[in-house]
Formats: C-alpha cells, structure tokens, sequence
C-alpha cells in the first residue's frame, strides 16, 4: 500500500508504514544502547569499588623470597651439599610473535642453542608440575612411552605444536622447556634474548653434592612435592613448585633445611612477571646448616674396602657402619650398591630413575636402616646375656657340643628315629667342641651351647622364648633405634603369637634354637646389630645412633648441640657384660675373628654367618651372608663397626676382614693378620 | 542520470564517523603502547582509515541504483567470496576467517555482509507489488540461506546470526508480513534443540559458559578481565594509557574484540558516554537517511548498514560487560580491523549516495504526515 499523498504530491516514494517501521528501529537503537549505558554505568559508578578491588587483586600479589637452603658438613668441616645456580629455559607462549615465520624463526633458533636432538625430554604443558624442574616423573615416564610409540618426531614440528597447545590452554603459563641448562648457552640466550621473544632465562637454586655416590644414601636428594603430599606441604607454607627433600637428610632436616621465605608485594602484568616493588620487603632467614658426625675421609675408606669385597665375593650389595660406641654417633655409612644423587638435582631424567628403580639390587635403598637380615651368630649376644642375667648359665657352667644334637619328637618321646637333630657348625669337621663355657662359647661360635641356653635340652631349663625376646628388645632388635634418617625398618623378633597368625603354627622349641643363632625368623638390620655391639663395648647404654651432631645457623651460632641419646641401659649387670666382652675380645684374638686383629690395638668382635632361603651350593649348603661385627680399642671403645655382605659366604674370611680393615684406617694400624 | 546535490550529503554522519574512527586509532595505540611487538597496529589502522575513506567517497558518487542490475553477480560473488573462506582460508584460533590477500589478509565475511545488504536491498525493491506475498518471504530466505550457511561452515556463529538479523530487519522494512517474521521466529525458537545439536562443540561450549559464567573460568577469563577492567574504571577512568587491566596486558585481543574494556578502564564512564553517542548519532543518521531516501532499494540500503552496525555495536559492548556471549564480533569503527572498518566505511559511502540522489525537498516527511502541500 502506497501513501496516497505522497503520490499527490510527487515528494517520495516512502510509503508512511515503512517510516514508521524505521521509526521503531530509530527507538529501538535508542533503547538498546540506552540499555548498554545503564549496565555500564551500574558497573562503573555503583560497584566501581568492587571491579576495583579485584583489579587490585590481578595486578598486585604477595609473593614469597626464597631462602637459601642450609647446606651440611662433615664433622671436619668439610662441604658435603652445595647451592649452586641452575638455569632454566621457559617460554611465555603469548609473547611469541604473531607471525608464524617468525615465530619459527624463534623456535628454530631455541632448539638449535639447547642442542635439542629429539622429543623425548619434553613434558606436555599441562602436565608440568611448576617452572624449574620437568615436574613429576610419571609425567615424564609418559612423555616417554608417547615418544616411544610414536617414534622420533623432528624437535621443531614437535615444539611448535607443543606451544601451541600451551597457547590455547595458557597462554601466559610459562612452559619449561629444558632446566638444568648450561652456564654457557644461558648467557647466549640472554644475549639474544631481543631476537627471542617470549623465551625467558629463569635461575634457581640447585643442589650439587661433591661427594656423589659416596654420600647419597645419607644426604638423600630434594624433588617436586609429591602429589599425594600437596596438601601438607602447602599447609606448612610451600608453594606448589618448591622443592623439598625427599630422601636422606635432605627429608629428615627438611624444616630445619629450609629457612624462612621473605615477602614483597609486587605490580604484576599478566604474565606474573615484575613491573615494580610496592612497599617494604621483609627479607628470606636462611635455612640452618647441618654438621654430621661423619668423618668423609673414614667413609671414603670405607666405600672402597667394602665395594673391594664385594667384588671378591660376588655379592650383590652389602653394608659397613662405623659409629662411636660412646655416644651413638655414625661415622661411616655405607650401603653398595649406591646412586649418585646429583642425579635428581634439577629433576632427574625419566630413563635414569627408571633404570635405578628396576636394578634388583636396589641402589636407591639404604640397606644399612632398610634391609633386614637374618643377624646369625651376632645374635648370640642376646642368649648369652640373658642366660647369665635370668641366672640360666653362670660364667663356669659347661655345656657339652658333640657336633649334633638329638630333640625327640614331643609326640613320640622315646622313639629316637622320630627325633629331630640340630647340628653345631663344627659338625661338618666330623667332630664337636666338647663341654666348654661361655667364654669360649663365644670364641668358637659354639652354636649347640647357645640353643641349650635358649631353648633348654634335656633335664637342663633354657631362657624360652619370651626371655629370650626380652632380651633381643632390650639390645634394640625389632624396634627402631631411631636414627635421624627417614625409612628406618623395625627387623624382627618373632614371638609364638607371630607364628601363629602368619605358619598357622605353633612355636616348638626348634624355633627357639634357631632364634638363638640369630636363625629361623629373627631378622635385623645392619644397624641394629652395630648399635646392639655398641652397648656391649660401652658397658651397658644403648645409645640412639644419630648422623648430625650440630645444627648451626647461617651465621655459624649452634642452634642445637646433638648429644648422646640414651634409648636404655641393658638390663644386664655390669660383670656379665665384662664377661661377653672377654669372650668377643678372645674370638678376635685367638678365634673365629682373628682376621680382624690389629697390630697394637685390642679388637673385640664377633662372626655371623647367617643362612638365608637361596640357591643351594653343590654339596646342599644354604648360601650365607657374611656378617662381622667388631669394636676397638677393646679396653676403651671409641669405635664400633659392621660389615655385612649379601650372599658373602663366611663371616670370618669375608667379613673379619674388611671390618679389620676398617679399624686399620681408622687408627691408622697394620691388620695383624693381613698376609693371611 | 539525474543530477546530484550534494546539499543533501550527511557531514554530522561523516563527521561521527572521523570521531569514531580517531576515537579507534587513539584507543588502539593506548591498548598496544606496552607491546613493543604490536606498535605497528594504530598506524595500519590509519592506513585503512583512508583506504577506507577513499572508497567511500567512490561509493558516493557512484548512483546506488545501478547496483540493482548487478545484484545477482553480486550475490553469487558474496557467495563465492564465503566458499573461497572456506577452500583457501587460513585457520586462526580455530575457525577459517581469512584469506591472505598478497598485502593483508581481509575477511570476506564483511565484505559479504555489505553485498548482502545490496542484493536483499534490490530483491525486495523489485518486488514491492507483491511484498506481502508469502512467496517474497521465503524466497528472500532462500536467498540468505546458504551464505549463513557457509558462515557457519567457518565456524562464525555471530556472523551467521547477524545477516540472519539483516535479512529480518530488511524484510521488516520492506513491509514482508510481520506474521510470517514472528511465526518464523516462533519456529526457530522451537526448534531451537535441534539447531543446538547442529553446533559445533566450542559453540555450545560459549554459550554454556554464558549461561553459567563460573563452569569454565578459563575460557571465560577474557570476559572476566574485560569487566574488571570496564568497573574498576569507574567515571573518570584511570586515564589515558594507564589502565592497569589493559596496560598489564590481563585483557587479550584488547585493541580488536576488547577495545571497549579499554576504553571503559582508561577513560571511565565519559568515554564510554561520548563512544556510545557517536554509534548512536551514526545509526540515527543513517536511518534518517533510510527514511528520505528517493526509492526502496536506497531506503533498504541504508537500514541494513544501521542495522549491521547496531547489532554489532550492541553485541559487542554486550560481551565486554559480560551480558551476551563471547563471540569474535568487532566494535564497528573502532576496533582495529582493516577488513571491518574498509567494508563499514564503503558501506556508508554507499549511503550517502542514496542521500545525494534523493528528491530535491528538503522535508517531505513534515509534508505528508502534516499533510500540508508546500
């Protein structure tokens, strides 16, 4: 329909119904952005405040200075933990440059100054726990197993796509693109950096360990928090992507390792990087310094006597402890197979902690508070105290070894072919050691005297089993002895009910025997027998072994002074000490430990030769670990050490030895035996 | 041809739009003043100012009504134009929207819009005797169709939406039955799941983040800036070059999708004032010119270019203030763009040459509704 007086008047042929309709749309606009000013200026003018606190919040954030991390020395002063700087190469996928040859140029350029020669060290973005480190290992086992499928892809093509996946997902999220970078290359990257766009250098602090290998087991290392543990260690101050110890002493002294972070509040840009300082800075306490009882040199020496030996005998891994009797502090430390714990600094590589996690004899395991051990005839020093403290034995009593033994069945007692027999080691010789006391007990390691003590035989009345236990507990077996290192292990001193629940058995009374010996179910760690043979030689105290004697703050003022610890004293009188002392003096002298002797110096120590479930030798023998156990000067102890090799052979001629050896270099004194 | 007078030529319009454009550049060169690598922006966007300058002044002097004989090229170059989007377009942040020219790359899509409006213009204007009819209706329809439908093929939800608005708007005017309009916007709504299954996921993705904001902070973050930013202005703003959000580089795309943000941080509620009055004089301006215009095809011209430039206007303030869902639709004239600001200036010359050419009285609309003859 046309407007009639347009028409008429020839003026336009704008029917009136189309005004009126652009009319509506005129209101219309005027609406709509009548509407959009409202909105906004109910947010600009009534809730300003608001946008403007949290436009605050974006722009100014707290943010923590790190401590420098406490480092340790040995008890001479020698440096055994390092801070030294690390750098790492992180990109900021949104300050890249737009324009995709140039952008290429960037990457090119980063992966052909990084050496890059594949894929395989890339974690994906997302996956990266923080900046510093190529974050959780599981990640990177990830990354690997990816890589592995899907072959070897050419580093450019492959970090491209990676930032672009970053891009989308952060775009201002700093992606690690390789930590632990050279001095040199850092330094070029900074260089260049104004050709590099979007690639930042960022320097942290990482530990260097001098030492390597020779100390790992003890210093441990530090890592991501893991993930199961985010929640405590943020709880207690740390950032998401601190590094905390995860291992050894590193782990232990932790809280004390750590310091105290500072605070500054800072203008942020997006990509949290620093625009400027706002206000005061309250500055980071360093962490305090730890100095250990261990000697370095002696723990050197240890190292290679035992890494000797183990070689010579084949053996898989073995442990060798030095500590002072005196006062319960280590000295040495030892667990072969080692690691190199600088390793784990800056992350360790995926194929790396693979290959230490599936070696079977387990590197990363100190095997000196982890492993347990049957002790063997170590032990014997549990039935001889107790038999002469629960007045079992005296010191003359005598006891006759025929080489066997004959328990008859407690079921069929006067049947002799149902008896059982159990064998003194001498019987292989075709012979016994006759009737002879504790001393000499002792000194030959008689096993038939030790199994009448404990178990009884005959007419004759033993501790039994509960005393016996009794007495293992108060020496320190199947308890921990509390040593200020993470993953101590308890060992075992069965008891019936044990037996029980696990063999669906009853105790007999060759469970007794066995137990006597240092057999059967009875198992220890090295430490524990070191520290059991610690309060033989000082008398009676079982101390609580510890590794760091001094905590000192960055000024060098001792914040604690670790003294001895006594767990308890032996429930044992003094003489019947004296009396063992005698015994485990003359096995070096003149018996089963002579290959431990010093030219000059009094050694007191005792053999173990403890059979363990393996293969059988040709002539049907369990194979053994070789144990020694020993301490020096017998009159006025001031060390005490263990040696123990896995699948040794004899404690005698495998283990006397080193352990002679040992004292050798620390009193500086010829083996007295040494051409043997 | 008849004669010209360029007495009639819109400067208030013209003169909005120098403002608006300036308003842009100035904004623009505040947004990227922290980023060394962007300093080119402001200039290339001067640079299009002109180019863009020159060819609406081409626009002007040529006489919109020879267009009608060409509007069926013209809708198959639209056409072409989408389909060659799609064939050779370069990906960027997911969907194909440009085409790499040998100087700089244009979206088609706004060139599109511009023939769109034309052809729609030239149809209804040939069918003025059977407006009404439902046949006019759906052919129109059928003709807008398939260029919504390559749009969504890029992906471009928004663009999609607005020639669909286009197309109502025009028909609108155009005296199409209002009937048909609701009843097909009645059936669209109703039909409105099985259109959701037709998106593509990071479509349904947006639009479930608008309707409940704090489901995925990441890809709302760039709204969430945006409004801090917009608030914490307040009605000074923090001045020029100052804004904290912008400057600190927290809002992305700040001197395209986000200019508005900036110009709601640095310059507070008076610079949001004086943006939205200058859109809103041009719209005005410009259905002034819809409604003096000599014949339908020149009326119809004039309404879809206000109606492109409000529908974006709002859609885009709307994202900024975190009241309509985040799509990639450019403040018109102001942010930067070349494609965008070249296809709006051109379309606007093509306006004046409708108000060049119209007859020679200067208030036939007081003549008639007063219905006193002069």
């Amino acid at each position: 329909m046309k407007d009639p007086l347009a028409k008429l008047n020839g003026v336009s042929e704008t029917p009136v119904h189309a005004v009126l309709r652009i009319r509506i749309l005129q209101i219309a606009a005027v609406l709509l952005f009548g509407v959009l000013l409202a909105l906004v200026g109910r947010m600009q003018i009534f809730q300003r405040d608001y946008y403007a606190q949290l436009a605050n919040r974006m722009r100014f954030r707290e943010i923590a200075l790190p401590a420098q991390r406490g480092v340790m020395y040995d008890r001479r002063g020698e440096l055994l933990v390092r801070n030294v700087p690390s750098f790492a190469v992180t990109v900021v996928p949104a300050d890249l440059p737009d324009d995709p040859a140039a952008r290429a140029r960037v990457i090119r350029r980063l992966v052909e100054l990084l050496h890059i020669q594949d894929d395989s060290w890339i974690v994906p973005p997302y996956r990266q726990g923080g900046a510093g480190s190529p974050a959780n290992w599981e990640a990177q086992a990830l990354a690997e197993s990816l890589r592995r499928r899907e072959g070897r892809r050419d580093p450019i093509t492959y970090l491209t796509e990676l930032l672009e996946e970053a891009e989308a997902l952060a775009p201002y999220q700093p992606v690690v693109i390789r930590s632990g970078v050279d001095r040199d290359v850092a330094f070029t990257i900074e260089e260049e950096r104004l050709y590099l766009p979007g690639v930042q250098v960022t320097v942290q602090p990482q530990r260097s360990y001098p030492a390597g290998e020779l100390m790992a087991h003890l210093l441990g290392y530090m890592g991501p928090i893991p993930r199961e543990l985010r929640e405590t260690y943020i709880s207690q101050g740390y950032a998401p992507t601190d590094q905390v110890g995860l291992a050894g002493l590193e782990l232990q002294y932790e809280a004390e390792l750590r310091g105290v972070k500072g605070r500054k509040t800072i203008e942020v840009d997006v990509a949290g990087r620093e625009v400027r300082t706002i206000g005061e800075i309250t500055p980071p306490t360093p962490g305090n310094n730890l100095v250990l009882s261990i000697d370095l040199a002696l723990q050197r020496a240890t190292e290679q006597l035992l890494a000797k030996a183990l070689q010579q005998a084949k053996s898989p891994s073995g442990v060798a402890i030095a500590m002072n009797p005196q006062n319960g502090e280590v000295l040495a430390m030892v667990s072969l197979p080692g690691y190199d714990n600088n390793l784990f600094a800056g992350g360790i590589k995926p194929e790396d902690y693979e290959r230490l996690n599936a070696d079977e004899r387990r590197p990363l395991v100190n095997h000196a508070i982890m492993g347990q051990y049957p002790p063997g005839s170590t032990f014997k020093i549990v039935p001889a105290a107790g038999g002469l403290q629960e007045g079992v034995i005296t010191p003359r009593t005598l006891i006759r070894c025929d080489g066997i033994m004959y328990v008859p069945n407690q079921y069929f007692p006067d049947d002799p072919t149902k008896a059982q027999p159990f064998y003194c080691w001498i019987h292989k010789y075709g012979h016994g050691h006759g009737a002879i006391a504790l001393e000499e007990a002792i000194v030959q390691s008689c096993d038939i005297f030790f199994y009448q003590v404990a178990g009884g035989f005959q007419d004759f009345a033993g501790l039994g089993l509960e005393r016996l236990a009794s007495y293992a507990h108060a020496f320190g077996f199947g308890e921990l002895t509390g040593i200020d290192l993470p993953g101590e292990v308890r060992g075992l001193v069965p008891t019936a009910q044990w037996k029980r629940l696990n063999y669906s058995e009853s105790w007999v009374k060759g469970d007794t025997y066995n137990m006597a010996i240092g057999q059967g179910f009875v198992l220890a760690t090295p430490l524990q027998v070191v520290n059991a043979f610690a309060a033989i030689a000082n008398g009676g105290s079982l101390y609580q072994p510890h590794v760091v004697r001094q905590i000192v703050d960055a000024e060098g003022r001792v914040v604690q002074e670790v003294g001895p610890q006594l767990i308890r004293r032996l429930p044992v009188e003094e003489s019947y000490i004296r009396e063992i002392q005698r015994g485990l003096e003359q096995a070096v002298e003149r018996g089963t430990g002579r290959q431990a002797a010093l030219q000059g110096i009094h050694v007191a120590g005792k053999t173990g030769t403890a059979e363990f479930p393996g293969k059988r030798d040709a002539k049907g023998n369990l194979p053994t670990h070789a144990w020694f156990v020993a301490y020096a000067p017998a009159e006025n102890p001031e060390i005490a050490v263990v040696v123990f090799i896995y699948g040794g052979g004899e404690g005698s001629s495998v283990a006397a030895p080193v352990a002679g050896e040992i004292l050798s270099a620390y009193f500086g004194v010829p083996r007295l035996y040494s051409g043997e | 041809m008849r004669k010209v007078n360029w007495r009639h030529f819109d400067l208030l319009l013209l003169l909005a739009t120098a403002l608006l454009v300036g308003y842009g550049v100035l904004m623009i060169s505040s947004a990227v003043s922290d980023s060394p690598g962007l300093q080119e922006l402001p200039r290339r966007q001067a640079v299009y100012a002109g180019i863009g300058a020159a060819l609406m002044l081409g626009a002007t002097l040529i006489d919109y009504r020879h267009l009608r004989d060409f509007r069926y090229p013209m809708y198959f170059l639209a056409l072409g134009l989408l389909v060659l989007v799609l064939a050779v377009g370069e990906e960027s942040y997911g969907a194909q929207r440009w085409v790499n020219l040998r100087f700089f790359p244009i979206q088609p899509a706004e060139i599109a819009k511009i023939l769109l409006i034309i052809f729609l213009a030239a149809y209804f204007d040939g069918r003025q005797e059977e407006i009404t009819s439902f046949r006019t209706f759906v052919v129109s329809l059928l003709f807008v169709l398939p260029a919504v439908a390559l749009i969504m093929a890029q992906p471009n939800l928004s663009t999609a939406v607005s020639l669909l608005v286009l197309w109502g708007v025009m028909a609108f005017v155009a005296g199409v039955r209002l009937r048909y309009l609701l009843g097909l916007l009645a059936a669209g709504v109703l039909a409105s799941p099985a259109l959701w299954a037709l998106l593509a996921d990071y479509q349904r993705q947006r639009i479930l983040i608008f309707l409940n904001p704090s489901s995925d902070s990441m890809a709302n973050y760039n709204v969430w800036q945006a409004m801090i930013g917009i608030g914490s202005g307040g009605l000074l703003g923090k001045g020029f070059a100052m804004g904290s959000q912008s400057q600190l580089r927290f809002l992305r795309v700040r001197w395209s999708d986000f200019i508005f943000a900036v110009i709601g941080e640095e310059l507070g509620f008076i610079g949001v004032l004086i943006l939205v009055a200058l859109l809103l004089v041009v719209v005005l301006r410009l259905l002034r010119g819809a409604i003096r215009a000599r014949d339908m095809m020149g009326q119809l011209i004039a309404v879809g270019v206000a109606t492109l430039i409000l529908f974006q206007s709002v859609v885009n303030i709307g994202m900024n203030i975190g009241m309509l869902p985040a799509t990639g639709v450019p403040l018109p004239f102001v942010s930067s763009g070349g494609s965008s600001l070249i296809a709006f200036l051109m379309a606007e010359g093509l306006v004046q040459s409708v108000n060049l050419r119209r007859l020679k009285v200067e208030y036939p609309l007081a003549s008639r509704v007063g219905g006193s003859i002069p």
